[in-house]
């Protein structure tokens, strides 16, 4: 898949959950070195690690294999992403919060000691067959009003239509990935075309 | 179902490296009863190797569960759980319902036992009811970060009677404690497996003699 995807620093690659659960952070590392590679620059790598407990032990395994930035669950005790979030500053990495199945991120982020650097809003992949629930577009504006510094990103959408969309509604990150898994050939044409339409 | 009912059962918690997790299993006498579960951050570690790897340092016949705490995608880490040669996986109780409900269904067509983590729900009968099928087992739990910052939640062993009053086929483990003494408390409250991994972080001869001590005092 990489070897697909034009050289850019402004795609962004994920370790997603399922992939580091197969590969563990020997995963991050690869990935980390192979998109580095082609674009030249110290790449962005995300891993989506999904933290639910353990904070701190988790984001200093994956920042010590190259990941730029890791994820913590919303729906995880507060305690456990306080502690994630001060430990990604302290191994200089960012910190996303998946608000995954929260009705109310902004709950979420009112209680929390120090904010995250990046909110992640999504559907799940699983929820994604049920169609009646959709990408929380509205969000996106609600968090950034109240709180500036926060970058959005969002999950789940799978065409160049959704991207378009996404970005039309404020947010900074799209994530991507059907398409990537059941067509690579697909996935890099709308990379493209991202470069192309979103600067 | 892949456990028994009338057993009680102690699970050591694999959590920090590979090397760590063999000098711990050789120093644990083998029994049924003694369950071995590869930890989330092992996982996350060594991916499903971890999993492999602890299948190849006990016997054929040991039960190992792997912590995988899905969040999404259900039905993709049991196929992978399973592959690797685990008996049992977990999901998330916060997972969004139609996760759960096919990490469930996965878990039967592979033949392990489904175990949901029920940590930072206040009432998991709640989640119970919004299932298709019941899951095998239901894990009660304070979480590690939790219990250490802030000492006053406690393991919630009222619901273990709320849960079996409902649902008489699940089986109750309860995450969380350190001690043989919370190891007999959760049994005395019903729970049917006791996760431990405190004293089982490091090698020790503690190690060994909770477990000698759980095999002798708890039938």
């Amino acid at each position: 898949m990489i070897s697909l995807l034009p050289p850019s620093e402004k795609i962004i690659i994920e370790a997603g959950t399922p992939f580091i659960k197969q590969y563990g952070v020997n995963g991050i590392s690869s990935l980390k070195a192979w998109w580095s590679q082609k674009v030249g620059i110290s790449s962005y790598i995300v891993a989506d690690l999904k933290t639910m407990d353990r904070g701190g032990s988790e984001v200093r395994a994956t920042a010590m294999a190259g990941a730029s930035a890791t994820t913590c669950l919303g729906l995880a005790p507060i305690e456990t992403i306080d502690e994630f979030i001060k430990k990604c500053e302290a191994s200089n990495i960012d910190s996303m919060i998946d608000m995954m199945n929260i009705t109310f991120p902004f709950e979420i982020l009112q209680k929390l000691k120090k904010l995250p650097n990046i909110v992640v809003l999504h559907r799940g992949v699983d929820e994604n067959n049920n169609k009646s629930k959709k990408i929380p577009h509205e969000q996106i504006n609600r968090i950034k009003g109240a709180y500036g510094n926060i970058l959005i990103s969002i999950a789940g959408g799978e065409t160049i239509r959704d991207v378009t969309r996404t970005f039309f509604n404020n947010a900074d990150i799209a994530v991507v990935w059907r398409s990537f898994y059941e067509n690579p050939k697909e996935t890099a044409r709308l990379a493209e075309e991202f470069l192309k339409s979103a600067r | 179902m892949i456990l028994e009912r009338r057993k009680k059962y102690l699970q050591v918690a694999l959590n920090s490296t590979l090397g760590e997790a063999r000098e711990i299993i050789f120093q644990l006498p083998i029994s049924e009863r003694i369950l071995i579960e590869a930890g989330t951050p092992l996982l996350k570690i060594y991916g499903t190797e971890a999993i492999s790897e602890i299948r190849a340092m006990t016997s054929d016949s040991t039960y190992i569960i792997a912590d995988n705490k899905c969040a999404d995608l259900g039905a993709r880490e049991v196929e992978m759980m399973a592959t690797a040669g685990a008996n049992a996986a977990t999901c998330l109780g916060v997972a969004p319902i139609e996760t759960i409900d096919s990490f469930i269904d996965e878990c039967k067509k592979f033949k392990i036992d489904s175990m949901i983590d029920m940590m930072n729900i206040e009432n998991p009968l709640m989640i119970l009811r919004k299932l298709k099928k019941i899951p095998d087992v239901v894990i009660l739990h304070r979480g590690v970060d939790e219990s250490e910052f802030k000492k006053e939640k406690q393991i919630p062993y009222y619901q273990i009677k709320q849960i079996k009053g409902s649902y008489n086929n699940i089986l109750i483990s309860v995450a969380g404690g350190d001690t043989i003494r919370e190891v007999q408390r959760a049994i005395f409250n019903e729970a049917n497996i006791v996760v431990v991994w405190k004293n089982f972080y490091r090698p020790s001869t503690e190690t060994a003699s909770l477990a000698e001590e759980f095999l002798k005092n708890i039938k």
